[in-house]
């Protein structure tokens, strides 16, 4: 705003200040709020979405959390019955186990991964571009169904992985069909999908002035020594904004759950994430009060999360000077 | 004043636009198109070759009906009723749908299906006694059944033959002859055969197995009509098949069970027996390329009395909010009584429910097809009664029964322990607890 109006004053002749910055000054106002107008009206279809899309839906499910919808028929209030239901629960309680191990495992080994790619494309690599492209592609399609699909048939009993592992005379079990394998297949899925915080990593090695490692350099500090002193302290706003980010979108998981288990969450509830229990309760037994709750439960969870991130990053992410 | 006047026309042109812009959308979203030709929509479940068959009884009603358009809405089982349950909350159900047995509760008992017996233009007078009243709930007829169908065992004769072994008998064989010749056949064959897909995934088999004892699934009043021990009996029959090899360990089954139909152990050739309907014979028997045979269940001649049951094997259903129920209910006739639709579908909805449809199909069937419908009119003479409606909640039974098998299958439950949590789970989710 104020360097629109330094831009208007600029013309004004030195003859008459008084009058010339009375009138662009008038000029100004008039033509911050047409485009303050113009702002609000492209900003509206945004607006409208929030509101139609978004905050809607978010109320009227935190008002079905208290009754016993059932999507079909009418529905009554029913207090804080479906939040007590949860409390013994057990697949509820099973598919938070589910979950957090999900999220605890896949999204540290996804970061590291990340960061390790990272640090060699950074080194200069011929055709990095490339590179950069084909490893940010994973991210692209993880979520899809196509690649779903494609996880199971190669994690399957007779699929390409135990098809390697037959050549080498291993007899590979049914990835995907056994309750011992099953969520560690998803969960090198989700850590193959590490293009888009690699790309953010790149983005942040970049970023560390040369400098330091050369004044490192000189002081006789080795390849570690730089790592850990340099590199990690200076990268750490951005391994924060991945670790939110990946968190919150592990504990979102559906689609790979969903599709590689056929929606049934099995072998044994061993893939049972949380939102496809929710979506089992919500429209497979027409629970939508009780989904409705188990929502805002995973709200409250992630909200937590970031909440606990955000109170701990004080003490580890350093942000320059 | 002035200044203002010569905007006018133009605003004016501008709200022209945008009424014809609004009324066309509305025209292209609503069921009335201009020409007077009324819209409707039919969905229904199942794999290509339905689709396909459906997609031609369609533009025969239409040709024969140039004021009504069908538009089919299909999916695979496993994503139709998530899709119903969605449209029909979002006030969007089709009109004309395919219903099941263990479904038409849930929404009859809510309001969603209009009472079939009230439309015109629309003859029940013909369908099957043995099914005619299946699809009505406290007198009001929510669904009309498409078809008659019966759970069966289906045999492979080629891997019988491959594995060296006899077909049984199946008017006298027994629980324990299924459980042996199962074994055999996988050992017969080295294990490249296997004797039997798993029957636990499936709660009909054990509705057969309830009735052979004198009980049955659920009891008139929809709560659980068996005893316990009569479920970890038959869990217990599983476990054996698979200490023995007669059926494919856990996580085999598993990959089976998630591929249906077409992936069965006979379409795939992999296996000697398997559980289905008996209107999945003629998938089955396609995509195997096999001379697939129907047999009873065991323990049909040595229970307390016959447990198999003639099943309405789907049901055709009319929003209760369709704007056009008239139009909805000459279709669903064409389908129910006409024999231009009979001859397409043949017994893929169930051998048909109109008894004359059925006689006159008859000599046109397939091999496979005919085969099924020979098979249920034999059995028709022993089978003693129907069951009761199936509560609400029980379309979710299929999930819990696909769970507590694999819980067992994987050696985390016993059969003991697998009865004791599929009844409390199936209780509490049809709420008889």
């Amino acid at each position: 705003m104020s360097a629109l109006l330094q831009r208007g004053t600029r013309p004004a002749s030195p003859a008459a200040p008084a009058a010339g910055r009375r009138r662009t000054a008038a000029r100004g106002t008039g033509r911050r709020k047409r485009e303050s107008l113009a702002a609000y009206g492209f900003l509206a279809p945004w607006f409208l979405g929030l509101a139609l899309i978004t905050a809607g839906p978010l109320l009227a499910s935190l008002y079905f959390s208290f009754t016993d919808y059932n999507l079909i028929g009418d529905h009554e209030v029913i207090g804080w019955a479906n939040y007590e239901r949860m409390l013994d629960d057990a697949r509820l309680h099973s598919a938070l186990r589910v979950t957090f191990v999900y999220v605890f495992v896949s999204v540290p080994l996804q970061l590291a991964l990340a960061l390790a790619l990272a640090m060699v494309l950074d080194r200069g690599v011929r055709g990095l571009a490339l590179y950069r492209s084909v490893y940010y592609l994973p991210s692209l399609l993880g979520g899809s169904v196509a690649i779903a699909i494609l996880w199971r048939q190669v994690f399957g009993a007779e699929g390409l992985v135990n098809q390697v592992l037959a050549l080498f005379g291993v007899q590979g079990p049914g990835w995907v069909s056994h309750p011992d394998h099953a969520l560690s297949t998803l969960i090198v899925l989700n850590v193959w999908t590490f293009g888009a915080p690699m790309v953010i990593f790149l983005a942040g090695l970049r970023q560390v002035p040369a400098m330091y490692y050369e004044a490192a350099a000189v002081d006789g500090a080795g390849p570690v020594h730089r790592f850990v002193h340099i590199t990690l302290p200076m990268l750490t706003p951005i391994i924060f904004f991945n670790l939110v980010l990946q968190i919150i979108n592990a504990f979102q998981t559906f689609t790979q759950a969903f599709i590689v288990s056929g929606g049934t969450g099995g072998p044994s509830d061993s893939t049972l994430f949380y939102t496809l229990y929710l979506y089992q309760e919500g429209f497979g037994a027409f629970h939508m009060g009780y989904a409705s709750a188990m929502a805002w439960l995973l709200l409250m969870i992630i909200g937590g999360f970031t909440a606990v991130n955000f109170l701990a990053s004080k003490f580890w992410v350093f942000y320059g000077d | 004043m002035s200044p203002v006047k010569p905007r006018r026309p133009l605003a004016l042109a501008a709200t022209a636009l945008a009424l014809a812009l609004a009324s066309t959308a509305c025209a292209g979203g609503g069921s009335d198109s201009e020409d007077g030709v009324v819209e409707l929509r039919y969905s229904w479940w199942g794999a290509d070759d339905r689709h396909s068959t459906l997609q031609q009884v369609i533009d025969i009603f239409e040709a024969q009906n140039p004021d009504i358009r069908i538009v089919g809405d299909y999916t695979d089982w496993g994503s139709y009723w998530d899709k119903l349950a969605t449209s029909t909350a979002a006030g969007d159900a089709p009109d004309i749908m395919m219903q099941e047995e263990r479904y038409l509760r849930e929404y009859g008992d809510r309001g969603a299906l209009a009472d079939l017996s009230e439309l015109e233009g629309l003859d029940l007078s013909k369908v099957d006694p043995l099914v005619a009243e299946s699809g009505d709930l406290d007198g009001v007829t929510y669904g009309i059944a498409s078809g008659v169908n019966a759970y069966a065992i289906l045999a492979d004769p080629a891997a019988f033959e491959a594995a060296g072994v006899e077909l049984p008998d199946d008017t006298t064989w027994t629980w324990e002859d299924y459980i042996a010749l199962s074994a055999e056949i996988t050992e017969a064959s080295g294990g490249d055969i296997v004797g039997t897909q798993s029957m636990a995934y499936n709660e009909s088999g054990f509705q057969i197995f309830a009735r052979q004892h004198g009980e049955n699934l659920y009891a008139e009043d929809g709560s659980l009509g068996f005893s316990e021990e009569t479920l970890t009996a038959w869990f217990e029959m599983t476990q054996e098949l698979l200490d023995n090899g007669g059926q494919p360990e856990a996580s085999q089954s598993v990959e089976i069970e998630a591929g249906g139909p077409d992936q069965s152990v006979i379409s795939a050739g992999t296996g000697a027996m398997a559980h289905f309907w008996t209107n999945q014979l003629g998938g089955i028997t396609e995509s195997s390329g096999s001379e697939i045979e129907l047999l009873r269940y065991p323990g049909e001649s040595t229970g307390d009395r016959t447990g198999m049951y003639f099943k309405p094997a789907m049901f055709y259903s009319v929003s209760a909010g369709s704007d056009h129920p008239e139009e909805a209910a000459r279709f669903v006739d064409f389908m129910l009584n006409g024999t231009d639709a009979a001859e397409l579908i043949l017994s893929d909805l169930g051998l048909p429910a109109n008894v004359d449809v059925r006689g006159h199909i008859l000599s046109s069937l397939p091999p496979a097809d005919e085969r099924s419908a020979v098979f249920l009119s034999e059995i028709e003479g022993d089978i003693v009664d129907g069951n009761p409606p199936p509560p609400i909640g029980a379309g979710q039974v299929v999930e819990i029964t696909k769970r507590v098998t694999d819980a067992m299958a994987f050696g985390d439950l016993t059969p003991e322990e697998a009865a004791q949590q599929w009844i409390s789970e199936v209780e509490s989710a049809t709420g008889t607890q």
